[in-house]
C-alpha cells in the first residue's frame, strides 16, 4: 500500500502501456513452428529393441535431467532389480493409492523402501558421519558402503539420500557408473575364461554346460540373483585350460563332462562341490 | 433474329457486357440528366427554403452513419490493444492485420438467429436495445466535433448530454423487464442501480465547469479552453476530472466499473434473453458510449477541439482556383498526367528490372499519396474545422484508448465496493468541489 491513493492503478497501467510496446510471444503456429528440440517427442514412452527387450536401464539420467521432476521411477527393470514405470505417480495404479493419501495429508508408506530388506542404519550413519555427510565424496561413501554391506541396498543408498541431500537419481547414477559397486547380493561370480587357449581347449562348450546347470547365460545372473554368470577377461597365470573360476579362483575339477551338474549343485547350494583353494 | 443470334454467340463474354451496358449506360444518363434539369431548381429551392430541416436531416443521418466505423474502430482497437498488453497478436486473419474482424463481427450477429422467447413482452422486448442505441446516438447529437462542426448547438448541450444519456438505463430496464427471467430483472435492476448511482457523481462533477464557464453551451465550454493546453479546463477543475472519469467509466459499462454486464461471471445480466443482431445492438451502443464518453471528456477538459498550443505564426493558404480561369481546366487535365510520368521517370531510369507499366503505376500511387498529403495539410493548416477535427479526434482516441487500456489493467471491483465507491466517496467530492469551485469564483468576481 502506498500513500498515495490510486498509485498502484497508474502503475498497473504503466505495466499494460510497456507491455504494449513489448514483441509478442505468439508463435502464429500453422504458418510458423515452434523452435522445439531435434529429439522432443512430447510425451513420455518406454521404448523396446527389436526382440521386444525393454531398453531402459534404470540409469535415472531422464528422472535427473526433468525439470520439474515428473519422471518417477518403480516396478522392476530388465535386470530384475526395479519396476520401471514413467510419468506422474498418479498416472499409475501402483502409485494410486499413494497420491491418494499424500492429497489427504496423510503420511504416505514408502513402499520401495519397506520392500526392500532394512539394513542397520547405524552402520550407514557411522559412514556418513566418518564423510561429514558431503555428497562430493559419495563414490568413497559408496565404497565404505559396500564393505559394510557386501553389496549397496537400496535402504542404505535412500539413507544416503535423505541425509546427505543427494537426489536418489544421482547417487543411484553414481552406483550404476562403477562396475565394482553391486546392488545384487552376489557372493560368486562364476566365469569362463575367454582367452585364445581356453576357447581352443572347448571353453565355449563348458561355458554352455554351466549356463544350463545355472539355468542363465553370460553376462547374466542367475534368477535368484546369487549367482553371478560372466566371462573371465584374463586368464589366471598357471591355470589349466580350459578355466573356470569362481570368485576368481580356478575351479581345476570342472570338465565339460561334469560341467552342468556342477553348475546345478552350485545354484542349489551344496557347499561340497565348491574347492576353494 | 438467326443473324443476330449467331452473332451473339460468337462474341466473348466482357464483348457481351460491353454491349449491353454501354447503350444502357448512354440511355440511362440520358434520362437522368433530363431528369436532373427538370427537377433540380425546384429541389435546391425546396431545400434553401427549409435550411434548418436540411441541416437536421443531414446531422442524423451523419451522426448515425458514423456511429457504424467509430464502434468497429473502437471494437478492432479493443481486440488488438488487449492483445498487444497481453503479449498476444490478437485477430489478424481477417483482413490485413485483422483490421476486418470487427465487420466479421457484425456479419456473424446478423447471420445469427434472432430469438423471441416465449412469454416475451414482444413490443418492449423489441424495442429495449432501439432504445440505448436511441440514447447513445442523441447525445451524440450535441457533441461538438469541430467549430461549426456540431449537430445541433444547444444552449443546454450539457444538460441534454446528461439527461439523454440517462435513458440508457430505460432500455436497460426495458430489456430485463420484458425478458421474462427474473435473471435478466435482477440484472436489470443491478445495471439501473450502477448507473443511477454514477449518474449522480457524474452530472455533479461538471457543474463546477458551469460555475467556471457561466454556460451549459458545449461550443461555448470548448471556446473557452482556446490557447494553449495551459488554458484547458483540465487545470481548473482536476477533481472533478478525475470524478467524471471514475463516472464515466461506470457510465459506459466499462472494466473495472462493468457490473451491468460482467460477462465472466454474471452472464450479461440484462441480455440474458437476447441473441442476433438485437443482442449485438446492445454491445454496438456500449461501444459508441465508449467514443461519446470520452469525446465529451475531451470537451469539458482537454480543450475539445483546440490544438494543445498555439499556432506559432498565422498561416493560410488562400486558394482562389476561380482566378486561374480556363487554365484550371488544363490544370486539372494536366496535372495527375504530368505528376504520374514525373514521378515514373526515376522508377524506370533507375532500375532495369521495372517495367514501363510498373513504374507508370508506382508513379500514380505516389502522386496520388503526395496530392492527397497536399490537399490535407492545405486543409489542415487552412480550413478551421478540418484542423479542429483533426485534434478533436486525437485527443477523443486517446481517451478511447486509456479505456481500452483500462479493460486489459485493471480487475472488475465487487458491487458493494462499486456502489459503496459512488455514494461515499465520488458524491462528497463532488459536492465539496462544486463548494471549493463556487468560492473561489464568487471571490474572484468580487475583485
Amino acid at each position: 500500500m502506498s500513500m498515495v491513493p490510486g498509485l498502484g492503478l497508474l502503475r498497473g497501467m504503466a505495466l499494460t502501456f510497456r507491455r504494449f510496446f513489448q514483441p509478442a510471444v505468439t508463435i502464429r503456429y500453422p504458418e510458423v513452428d515452434a523452435d522445439i528440440a531435434v529429439k522432443y517427442r512430447g510425451r513420455l514412452q518406454l521404448l523396446h529393441d527389436e526382440h521386444g527387450t525393454l531398453k531402459c536401464e534404470t540409469c535415472f539420467q531422464c528422472a535427473q535431467a526433468c525439470p520439474i521432476e515428473c519422471i518417477d521411477m518403480g516396478g522392476t527393470d530388465t535386470k530384475g532389480r526395479y519396476a520401471v514405470h514413467w510419468g506422474a505417480a498418479e498416472t499409475y495404479g501402483e502409485r494410486r493409492e499413494e497420491s491418494a493419501l499424500r492429497r489427504a495429508g496423510r503420511e504416505v508408506p514408502d513402499d520401495p523402501y519397506a520392500r526392500f530388506e532394512p539394513v542397520d542404519v547405524a552402520a550407514v550413519d557411522a559412514i556418513l558421519e566418518e564423510h561429514e555427510h558431503d555428497p562430493h565424496r559419495m563414490l568413497s561413501i559408496l565404497e565404505a558402503v559396500q564393505a559394510e554391506f557386501g553389496h549397496l541396498p537400496v535402504a542404505a543408498l535412500k539413507r544416503i539420500s535423505h541425509r546427505t541431500g543427494a537426489w536418489y537419481a544421482m547417487i543411484y547414477g553414481t552406483a550404476t557408473y562403477y562396475r565394482h559397486l553391486r546392488f545384487e547380493r552376489t557372493v560368486e561370480e562364476v566365469a569362463v575364461c575367454r582367452c585364445t587357449a581356453c576357447l581352443m581347449a572347448g571353453g565355449g562348450g563348458l561355458a554352455a554346460a554351466i549356463g544350463a546347470g545355472l539355468r542363465t547365460e553370460l553376462g547374466r545372473p542367475t534368477p535368484d540373483g546369487r549367482i553371478r554368470f560372466a566371462w573371465l577377461s584374463t586368464h589366471v597365470p598357471g591355470a589349466a585350460a580350459p578355466l573356470v573360476a569362481v570368485d576368481g579362483e580356478p575351479q581345476p575339477e570342472v570338465t565339460a563332462a561334469n560341467a552342468t551338474a556342477w553348475a546345478q549343485a552350485l545354484a542349489g547350494e551344496h557347499p561340497a562341490t565348491r574347492t576353494v583353494h | 433474329m438467326t443473324a443476330v443470334t449467331s452473332y451473339w454467340n460468337r462474341l466473348s463474354i466482357p464483348s457481351r457486357v460491353l454491349l449491353v451496358a454501354v447503350p444502357a449506360v448512354l440511355v440511362l444518363g440520358a434520362i437522368a440528366t433530363v431528369a436532373l434539369v427538370l427537377i433540380l431548381p425546384p429541389l435546391v429551392d425546396f431545400l434553401a427554403a427549409n435550411e434548418d430541416l436540411v441541416r437536421f436531416v443531414l446531422a442524423a443521418t451523419v451522426i448515425i452513419v458514423i456511429t457504424i466505423p467509430t464502434a468497429f474502430v473502437i471494437i478492432y482497437l479493443e481486440l488488438k490493444v488487449i492483445a498487444r498488453m497481453n503479449l498476444r497478436v490478437g485477430p489478424d486473419r481477417v483482413g490485413p492485420w485483422g483490421t476486418a474482424q470487427s465487420l466479421a463481427h457484425g456479419f456473424k450477429f446478423l447471420s445469427k438467429e434472432d430469438y423471441t422467447p416465449r412469454g416475451v413482452d414482444v413490443p418492449i422486448f423489441t424495442m429495449a436495445p432501439v432504445a440505448v442505441f436511441l440514447a447513445t446516438i442523441m447525445s451524440l447529437l450535441v457533441i461538438p466535433f469541430a467549430p461549426g462542426l456540431v449537430a445541433q448547438d444547444f444552449n443546454i448541450a450539457l444538460l441534454y448530454f446528461f439527461a439523454i444519456g440517462g435513458l440508457n438505463i430505460v432500455g436497460l430496464m426495458m430489456a430485463g423487464w420484458a425478458s421474462f427471467n427474473k435473471y435478466s430483472l435482477i440484472g436489470a435492476l443491478r445495471a439501473a442501480a450502477q448507473a443511477i448511482s454514477y449518474e449522480i457523481p457524474l452530472t455533479l462533477s461538471v457543474v463546477g465547469v458551469i460555475i467556471l464557464a457561466g454556460t451549459m453551451s458545449l461550443s461555448s465550454i470548448v471556446e473557452q479552453q482556446a490557447g494553449s493546453f495551459l488554458d484547458w479546463n483540465l487545470w481548473k477543475q482536476p477533481l472533478a476530472l478525475i470524478i467524471f472519469f471514475i463516472a464515466a467509466t461506470a457510465e459506459a459499462n466499462r472494466t473495472p466499473l462493468d457490473m451491468t454486464e460482467a460477462d465472466q461471471e454474471l452472464v450479461a445480466g440484462f441480455a440474458t434473453e437476447y441473441s442476433g443482431m438485437r443482442y449485438g445492438f446492445f454491445f454496438f451502443a456500449e461501444y459508441v458510449n465508449v467514443f461519446v464518453v470520452s469525446a465529451m471528456l475531451v470537451v469539458l477538459f482537454f480543450g475539445g477541439w483546440n490544438a494543445p498550443f498555439d499556432w506559432p505564426f498565422p498561416v493560410a493558404i488562400a486558394l482562389d482556383p476561380a482566378s486561374l480561369g480556363l487554365g484550371l481546366l488544363f490544370a486539372g487535365a494536366l496535372v495527375p498526367v504530368i505528376g504520374t510520368l514525373v514521378l515514373a521517370l526515376p522508377f524506370w531510369l533507375g532500375s532495369s528490372r521495372i517495367s514501363a507499366l510498373q513504374a507508370l503505376v508506382l508513379g500514380f500511387i505516389l502522386f496520388n499519396v503526395l496530392a492527397v498529403t497536399a490537399a490535407f495539410g492545405w486543409a489542415f493548416i487552412s480550413v478551421d474545422w478540418v484542423a479542429g477535427l483533426v485534434w478533436m479526434m486525437a485527443k477523443t482516441y486517446v481517451f478511447v484508448f486509456i479505456f481500452v487500456q483500462m479493460r486489459a489493467t485493471f480487475p472488475r471491483v465487487r458491487v458493494d465496493q462499486l456502489m459503496g465507491f459512488a455514494w461515499k466517496w465520488l458524491l462528497p467530492a463532488a459536492l465539496l468541489n462544486i463548494f471549493v469551485t463556487a468560492i473561489a469564483v464568487s471571490l474572484t468576481a468580487n475583485r
